[in-house]
């Protein structure tokens, strides 16, 4: 038996569900899979790579570790901002100099893909025909079908809009749209229109983790589409659910959030 | 990360994954630091616990400090949120009213009495990170 085939049997023993469905293009692959033969993305994950405000993760306390994903050791590639069309400049300078006014200062819905980049524990419930995805961070959920319909026509705009989606091989791609223009594609006052639609793509990789992008497209707004890339690490199993955050429990922050100097 | 003081739990692999996912972390997942906090001028406080809020967005936390005139200031800072906090560890009966404690942290921006809290000490020489690193 060539190692190739050996592999192959392997995973199948281990993953009989894989039989059942198209040879994957890496046979051993060791990902688990649902009963349906899709990659099983159940868990409680959280984003780790870039901050909501933007802003890299300072360290004093000591090393970077392996579960970092191996980035550096600022925890991370500085994120692109998005692509304002010019005569919004001085829109979004005023808002990323305005940190009280973020959504998630005034503990409101984060939005898409803001609420899946904030690093709190978010869990992921697939069933074969509906993904749940329920959020730590503002209490958000999002339902997900995946049986093949399309968004409704007849969208009213929401903080997490509308959500989608479909297999393309091994990565779950989510559609979203129906959005409302009050929530921001980061935490740094990067606004967009109720034109926003965003594709995610979640895909569970052999390291025990979820490789994430979300693609956002904005025409009104940007002038191409704004593209994030972050890796959703899993929490431990003593961490076995999302729990309760009320943000607006003891929200005493906003009045001590000042405007960096320089800016009005 | 350093949770000198609590070995059994420093043993846990959970433990070091969540303490590590915070430590990577951008923590302040609610409102940004750099508005509120100048990570330029850290600062330690030493008192009395007066009042502890373990409530969201962030775990509130306030101190008695006499200052050398003899002046009393209750001094507030912020941590984590609750949930963070229990899941690496730090459960709410381990800090209680009248605890001597002293606080790392940084200056609020605005020069009210309160402060981004990092590290707590103990009289007993056990510390926690009770707050996230400045960014």
């Amino acid at each position: 038996m060539s190692k190739h085939l050996f592999a192959m049997a392997a995973a199948l023993v281990v993953f009989p569900a894989a039989a059942q469905t198209p040879a994957p293009a890496a046979p051993s692959n060791p990902i688990p899979r649902t009963a349906d033969g899709k990659p099983d993305l159940s868990g409680i994950w959280q984003a780790l790579g870039v901050s909501l405000t933007g802003e890299t993760a300072a360290q004093p306390g000591g090393a970077y570790p392996a579960a970092a994903g191996g980035r550096g050791a600022r925890g991370g590639p500085r994120r692109e901002a998005p692509p304002y069309k010019p005569e919004l400049a001085a829109k979004v300078r005023a808002l990323v100099a305005d940190p009280a006014h973020s959504p998630s200062a005034q503990c409101m819905l984060l939005g898409v893909p803001a609420t899946t980049m904030n690093p709190m524990p978010l869990e992921i419930v697939q069933t074969p025909k509906k993904t749940v995805i329920l959020y730590e961070v503002m209490r958000a959920f999002r339902i997900i079908p995946s049986d093949g319909r399309d968004h409704p026509k007849d969208l009213d705009p929401t903080y997490m809009g509308d959500s989608v989606a479909h297999w393309e091989g091994d990565t779950f791609v989510v559609d979203v749209t129906g959005f409302n223009d009050k929530t921001w594609l980061d935490g740094a006052g990067h606004f967009h229109s109720d034109a926003l639609h965003v594709v995610e793509r979640y895909t569970r990789t052999p390291q025990d983790t979820i490789h994430y992008e979300a693609t956002a497209e904005d025409p009104g707004v940007l002038t191409k589409p704004w593209k994030v890339v972050d890796t959703q690490l899993r929490h431990p199993p003593r961490d076995d659910r999302v729990m309760e955050y009320e943000c607006a429990q003891n929200n005493i922050d906003l009045p001590h959030i000042i405007k960096p100097a320089g800016t009005n | 990360m350093k949770i000198r003081s609590f070995g059994a739990l420093f043993r846990s692999l959970s433990l070091v994954f969540a303490a590590a996912a915070m430590a990577c972390a951008p923590a302040w997942a609610h409102h940004s630091f750099a508005a509120e906090y100048d990570s330029q001028k850290p600062i330690t406080h030493k008192g009395t616990v007066t009042r502890i809020d373990w409530m969201n967005p962030h775990v509130y936390i306030y101190i008695d400090e006499k200052s050398e005139n003899g002046k009393v200031v209750n001094w507030g800072f912020e941590g984590y949120p609750p949930n963070t906090l229990r899941r690496v560890g730090l459960a709410r009966d381990m800090l209680k009213i009248g605890d001597s404690i002293s606080v790392t942290g940084w200056v609020a921006k605005d020069g009210s009495a309160r402060f981004a809290g990092r590290e707590i000490t103990w009289q007993d020489g056990r510390k926690f990170f009770v707050g996230p690193p400045a960014n």
